[in-house]
């Protein structure tokens, strides 16, 4: 009875893989353009013998995956050249631990090129020159790796003797620098080591970084409706299926992925996360964005307010190198990226009026709260009012909260629709933030310059003018006329 | 005749005797850290496994590096002594820096000797059973991974400090970690390799007491002072 079980098992797995492979195949064609000769190295099937009794954990993983379904086993992602910098013997092999986007991208080559340069591959690039000020001053070097470099990627040191630097490795924070120079960790999003299709489509995918005070996108997105729909109708968003367009091959709810990466009707999907957002939202003040995709890949974010780069012409990136640009999408065109997913479930009119009422949420904080914060903290550096050093003076905290944690929480839930984190966890404690403690921390670090520098920034604006005057009475805090019941 | 046979017997107990007595002074750690070079090594050891063991089994020095049986012993040792030659008229292995930089070469020749007899010395103590352990996966491995492999192809990197293996082997990378982890110039390992002994003298008198307490972290961290003097051993017998 057993053997026939069994072989009913090995008949009906061996079924289940070929109809797999099958469906696959259109997927392959599409998404991986090597010959399969490319892959399933002879020798990689020794180390599945071993590892299902040293690691079965992690064997079962890969059995499970279409990774293992397709043919590719350890070695085809994990050899290395003897001459890599963190290449090491291993039974008999030469491998690496860490698989890089490059290592990937021998096979997923589309998903390589869009993703390196994106705004996720950039993620360690991006706070380098920053981070110090958090991560040695704030609090202590141990939280780069235990902290920064778990979301944004730790610049992996290869030592001496071969092994990875405990102080950079392990480490899948998706702006993670490589031995081999590539940007970025593919299992940041896609847990390895089954790389599973839907456990990527999850938001769950993008919580571990995107949550919290300064990015609380997973609760924004839980909060909203869009989250709402997620949570009921789960089960029916095919977060199996080997393609998944929106519209198309699921309509019940969108996750993260859908509108920010995903296939849309005729909107190709995409691994540059950044690639559809016309605004900058992490930022003192946000921009509208131009996306300026250079000859050799890389790609640069300029705002509106600067010049914009004719095609052909040469420009300077980030490290001082000059490249040409290949193509300039225009913050228009981003938005209109974008909004092809909303089509997809949403009116035209019902799309455009929904960015709207984001575009307003962000300019009223631009206006309002972004900008005079922004030019009175310069303002107090220039005159020499605040040391260049910063967090040595409670001002600077109360500057960074209110643009970095309080500022992007109202922007970031109005863009997701979630009217909580728009306004009490975000625009209300702007406001509260800015005319509690921020106007005067000014008064008391500016002194008798404070007048001539709130004068200009503050007074002087109309969404201010409503501090000029003190009698006028409002029933909110339970006094004021219009509340009869209440004392004064 | 009979005489010749006692007196020839006899000679033979004693000499005998004298080997192993030999063999077992020459192969027992105190022996072979009494040369300051070898301190490196035995820091390492005192951290792993073979020094203190869940079963309680301490292998010594001579356990792994020195073979079984008072004949293979005793050529081992007459082998050993150049290294003894190579102590006091080679490079100056006392001082860390040496002594890391040329680490590697020990460690492939060491992996090399054991490779060459079939890892003899590790199935000393690790018989069959000592090998398949508790977790039936461990077990499986050695029983079904093994083929055609000796103990010394997988196990390595057990006891001292880490070096990679030879195929992997970056020299270039291998110096920089020793001079960052000593504090030294960079460019200078290789003019240590080379033979320029004043090189490490220098800067262990100016940077001195210990330019390297504390440097680097884990296992196999070169610590504490070295000393100078060539013949330290001799001078004042190791303690340990």
């Amino acid at each position: 009875m057993c053997s026939t079980c069994e072989n009913r098992g090995i008949l009906g797995r061996l079924l289940a893989t070929t109809v797999l492979a099958l469906l696959c195949a259109g997927v392959q064609a599409a998404k991986v353009e090597l010959d399969p000769s490319n892959w399933g190295d002879e020798a990689g099937k020794d180390c599945v013998s071993c590892h299902t009794k040293s690691s079965p954990g992690l064997a079962q993983q890969w059995l499970d995956s279409a990774h293992a379904t397709a043919g590719v086993n350890c070695l085809d992602c994990h050899r290395a050249e003897a001459s890599e910098p963190d290449a090491m013997e291993h039974e008999g092999q030469i491998i690496a631990t860490i698989v890089s986007p490059k290592d990937c991208g021998r096979c997923h080559t589309k998903e390589f090129r869009e993703q390196q340069g994106s705004v996720h591959a950039e993620a360690h690039a991006i706070i380098a020159d920053r981070e110090p000020a958090l991560a040695d001053n704030l609090t202590g070097s141990a939280m780069r790796a235990a902290g920064c470099d778990q979301c944004h990627g730790s610049v992996v040191e290869v030592k001496g003797d071969g092994t990875l630097d405990p102080d950079t490795w392990p480490n899948s924070g998706i702006g993670r620098i490589n031995p081999d120079g590539s940007k970025g960790s593919c299992s940041s999003c896609h847990g390895r080591h089954k790389f599973s299709k839907a456990q990527s489509r999850e938001p769950a995918a993008c919580d571990r970084c995107h949550s919290g005070p300064d990015s609380p996108d997973k609760e924004i997105f839980e909060a909203s409706k869009h989250g709402m729909l997620y949570a009921a109708q789960r089960t029916h968003m095919s977060l199996d299926a080997p393609i998944w367009v929106a519209g198309r091959d699921y309509t019940a709810a969108p996750t993260c992925v859908s509108c920010h990466m995903g296939a849309a009707g005729k909107l190709p999907a995409t691994h540059d996360v950044g690639l559809r957002d016309a605004w900058s939202l992490n930022t003192p003040v946000s921009e509208r964005q131009y996306l300026v995709v250079l000859d050799d890949g890389r790609k640069l974010e300029l705002p509106a307010s600067a010049e914009v780069p004719k095609r052909g012409s040469e420009i300077r990136k980030a490290d001082g190198t000059l490249a040409k640009v290949k193509t300039v999408a225009t913050p228009e065109r981003r938005r209109q990226a974008m909004s092809l997913v909303c089509l997809e479930c949403h009116s035209k009119t019902f799309t455009s009026s929904s960015m709207t009422q984001f575009d307003d949420v962000v300019e009223l904080y631009n206006e309002k709260f972004g900008r005079p914060a922004r030019d009175i903290m310069a303002e107090l550096y220039r005159r020499g009012l605040l040391t260049p050093t910063p967090f040595d003076e409670p001002i600077e905290f109360t500057y960074w909260e209110l643009w970095h944690d309080e500022g992007a929480r109202a922007r970031h839930g109005a863009a997701m629709a979630s009217a909580n984190h728009a306004f009490w966890e975000g625009m209300y404690l702007v406001g509260r933030n800015f005319y509690s403690r921020f106007l005067p921390e000014v008064l008391a670090v500016a002194g008798p310059e404070a007048q001539d520098i709130l004068g200009r920034h503050v007074m002087s604006k109309p969404e201010h003018q409503w501090l000029r005057d003190p009698n006028r009475p409002n029933p909110i805090l339970g006094f004021g006329a219009a509340q009869g019941g209440a004392d004064d | 005749m009979l005489v010749a046979l006692v007196v020839g017997g006899l000679g033979g107990v004693v000499f005998m005797t004298f080997l192993i007595d030999v063999d077992r002074f020459t192969s027992s750690n105190e022996f072979c850290t009494s040369c300051h070079s070898m301190t490196y090594a035995d820091e390492s050891y005192r951290r792993s496994t073979h020094f203190s063991s869940s079963s309680g089994v301490r292998a010594s020095c001579g356990d792994c590096h020195v073979s079984e049986g008072v004949f293979a012993a005793t050529w081992d040792h007459v082998l050993g002594t150049k290294d003894l030659l190579e102590q006091f008229f080679g490079p100056d292995y006392d001082d860390p820096a040496v002594n890391l930089l040329h680490l590697p070469e020990a460690a492939f020749a060491a992996r090399q000797w054991l490779k060459d007899r079939d890892s003899a010395t590790c199935k000393r103590c690790h018989e069959l059973d000592a090998i398949q352990g508790k977790r039936a996966n461990t077990a499986a491995i050695h029983c079904e991974e093994t083929d055609g492999k000796s103990c010394i192809d997988c196990d390595y990197n057990l006891v001292h400090r880490h070096v990679p293996d030879q195929k992997t082997f970056k020299r270039d990378a291998w110096n920089r970690m020793v001079e960052k982890e000593l504090g030294l110039e960079p460019g200078s390992a290789e003019r240590i390799l080379a033979g320029d002994y004043y090189e490490s003298t220098r800067r262990r008198r100016s940077d001195s007491p210990s330019p390297f307490m504390g440097e680097g972290r884990g296992e196999g961290t070169i610590r504490g002072e070295a000393t100078f003097h060539r013949r330290a051993w001799l001078a004042s017998p190791h303690d340990r």
